[in-house]
């Protein structure tokens, strides 16, 4: 047995890890194509502070439970053609290709209902926007939601992928989903939404300063040519938002899956999964999880220092 | 151990677990839809959102390690771990991208002196805002609040797993094959514990009222009404449990 066998789990934990890179990185240029979670609330505001704009409207619930469902969806399709006898590697697209069946609906409808809200203060509905924006927001949830039923599947079968059956986790696929749905949804809107909502939504006022609020829902509507879509803004925090928020769940999955490994590895419990060591590494993957969260303390610590220092504190009026 | 003693067992995880939960949601600095903005100091999503994104990662842990260990504080404390290490990981980007992305400095605006680092936070921050990023005070408060509101999930869930729905009860009562009733039994626990979390987690976001940054906020003294209807809540969803379990399961 396997060394083998244990190089396997660590290898199919990196394979998670990437693919939940990619996850959260499309889920959170989703929620900028279509201007979901919080920066939206400027964008509601801008008609009703007479800024007519060409933004994609798109406020369906908090990213969380909007992932979550569209997660589940999308895990329970694919849990039902796999019990069916379909291959994998159909049955997981099929189930992502309905969650977004899904989250287009949802789109259409909040978009619509959102502008049509708006109508005393006099924001049209303009149907390109409308239909230019469905397909982009399509396809960066299917790349996320995909992503995320193919970890769940990983997960689920992880002991028989990787040779040690006794190590498949207990939850079943459309539980894993739901559980992964929702922290990427978390973590989209709480990391990707701030580059979004401070920096693109108000590209025309000084760089530097939190957005005070007499700017509220006074939006930057002008694009460098033209005026501005939410294709615009996709572009822009694709540089720098979205591989930020993938790599925040990225290094979630990868701390929270190496030191259970390492846990059970040096506690003795892997290969051969004898029970007796079962309390040893979990003892060891509390004390490897500490020593992380202490680093990742000292690390912002570091940050702010060096922010203070380097930015020094505000001037202006 | 005896029926009647589980089933108090279980009453108490649970009311343990509501309770942690409230209590962690008061500590995280939740900045809402001002955040996302630059204009309030925390962090730029809703309460429940982040609460529930922490523990269900330190829960997927928790179930992890309870499958290899019997020990209720070691599967807790494993989840309360794997809430605290999502946190840092969130709030350390999320700063990484409040001071490159947007040229921001980290300030609170509630307090003019920060009550760990004693930096001062008034000259840093922007006129008309109530701070911005995520100061060190908020950031340590945090972090406590994901790892209590993380072993108040897992102890919840260890509960619900082996004294409610056992796998084992499931086998007498369906004649399941063990593997497959570990499996749903696993998946119920879990989704009854994220229900009781999410209830008390809710009534903690409607005490805070929006935002908060953490400990030092002046919200924070709201705190006792909040323990205070979760320990009802949570009493009245453990018994609640209870009888769901003496009927014979969730299925």
């Amino acid at each position: 047995m396997p060394i083998e066998a244990v190089a396997m789990l660590f290898a199919w934990m990196l394979v998670i890890v990437f693919l939940a890179l990619i996850a959260c990185m499309f889920e959170d240029l989703e929620s900028d194509t279509g201007s979901q979670s919080n920066p939206n609330s400027q964008v509601q505001l801008a008609a009703q502070v007479g800024q007519v704009h060409r933004f994609f409207n798109k406020a369906i619930s908090g990213e969380a439970p909007a992932y979550a469902m569209y997660c589940t969806t999308a895990g329970v399709i694919a849990y039902v053609l796999l019990l069916k006898g379909i291959h994998p590697l159909l049955a997981i697209p099929i189930g992502a290709a309905v969650g977004e069946a899904f989250h287009v609906i949802f789109a259409t409808t909040a978009h619509i209902g959102r502008t049509a809200g708006s109508k005393r203060f006099e924001q049209p509905l303009y149907l390109d926007v409308l239909y230019g924006h469905l397909l982009p927001i399509a396809t960066h949830g299917f790349m996320a939601v995909l992503c995320i039923v193919s970890i769940a599947y990983i997960q689920s079968n992880l002991g028989t992928l990787s040779g040690m059956s006794g190590l498949n986790h207990p939850f079943a696929l459309p539980m894993l989903a739901f559980i992964w749905g929702i922290t990427v949804g978390a973590i989209g809107s709480s990391t990707g939404d701030i580059h979004y909502g401070t920096e693109r939504e108000f590209q025309d006022r000084p760089f530097g300063e939190g957005r005070r609020v007499v700017y509220h829902g006074k939006i930057t509507r002008y694009a460098e040519c033209g005026i501005r879509t939410q294709k615009d803004i996709v572009g822009f925090c694709v540089k720098y938002g979205g591989p930020c928020t993938g790599l925040t769940f990225g290094l979630i999955i990868l701390f929270e899956n190496w030191r259970t490994l390492v846990g059970m590895k040096l506690g003795g419990f892997l290969p051969d999964l004898q029970a007796i060591n079962g309390d040893m590494a979990a003892i060891l993957g509390i004390v490897i999880g500490i020593v992380i969260g202490i680093v990742l303390i000292m690390g912002n610590v570091t940050l702010v220092k060096w922010a203070r220092k380097r930015y020094g504190p505000f001037v202006g009026e | 151990m005896d029926p009647i003693t589980i089933l108090l067992v279980v009453v108490g995880c649970v009311i343990v677990g509501g309770v942690f939960a409230s209590l962690g949601v008061h500590l995280l600095p939740v900045g809402g839809a001002p955040a996302a903005m630059g204009t309030a100091t925390g962090i730029a999503t809703g309460t429940i959102m982040l609460m529930l994104g922490a523990a269900v990662t330190g829960l997927f842990t928790a179930s992890t390690v309870a499958t290899f260990s019997t020990n209720i504080l070691l599967v807790s404390f494993s989840g309360a771990v794997g809430s605290w290490i999502m946190m840092g990981v969130t709030m350390l980007m999320a700063n990484v991208i409040y001071v490159f992305g947007s040229g921001l400095v980290p300030v609170s605006g509630r307090v003019e002196v920060d009550p760990i680092t004693k930096e001062p936070q008034t000259p840093y921050k922007t006129p008309q805002c109530d701070g911005h990023g995520i100061p060190t005070v908020s950031y340590i408060s945090g972090m406590a609040g994901a790892f209590i509101g993380g072993f108040g999930g897992a102890i919840m869930y260890f509960a619900l797993l082996n004294y409610a729905f056992p796998a084992e009860r499931l086998v007498e009562l369906f004649a399941w094959e063990l593997g497959k009733a570990a499996t749903v039994s696993a998946t119920m626990a879990a989704i009854a514990a994220i229900g009781i979390f999410v209830a008390n987690a809710i009534l903690a976001a409607y005490n805070i009222g929006g935002t908060i940054e953490g400990f030092h906020d002046p919200k924070f003294k709201r705190l006792p009404k909040a323990l205070f209807s979760c320990f009802f809540v949570s009493l009245f969803c453990g018994v609640f449990v209870c009888v769901v379990a003496l009927l014979g399961g969730l299925i």
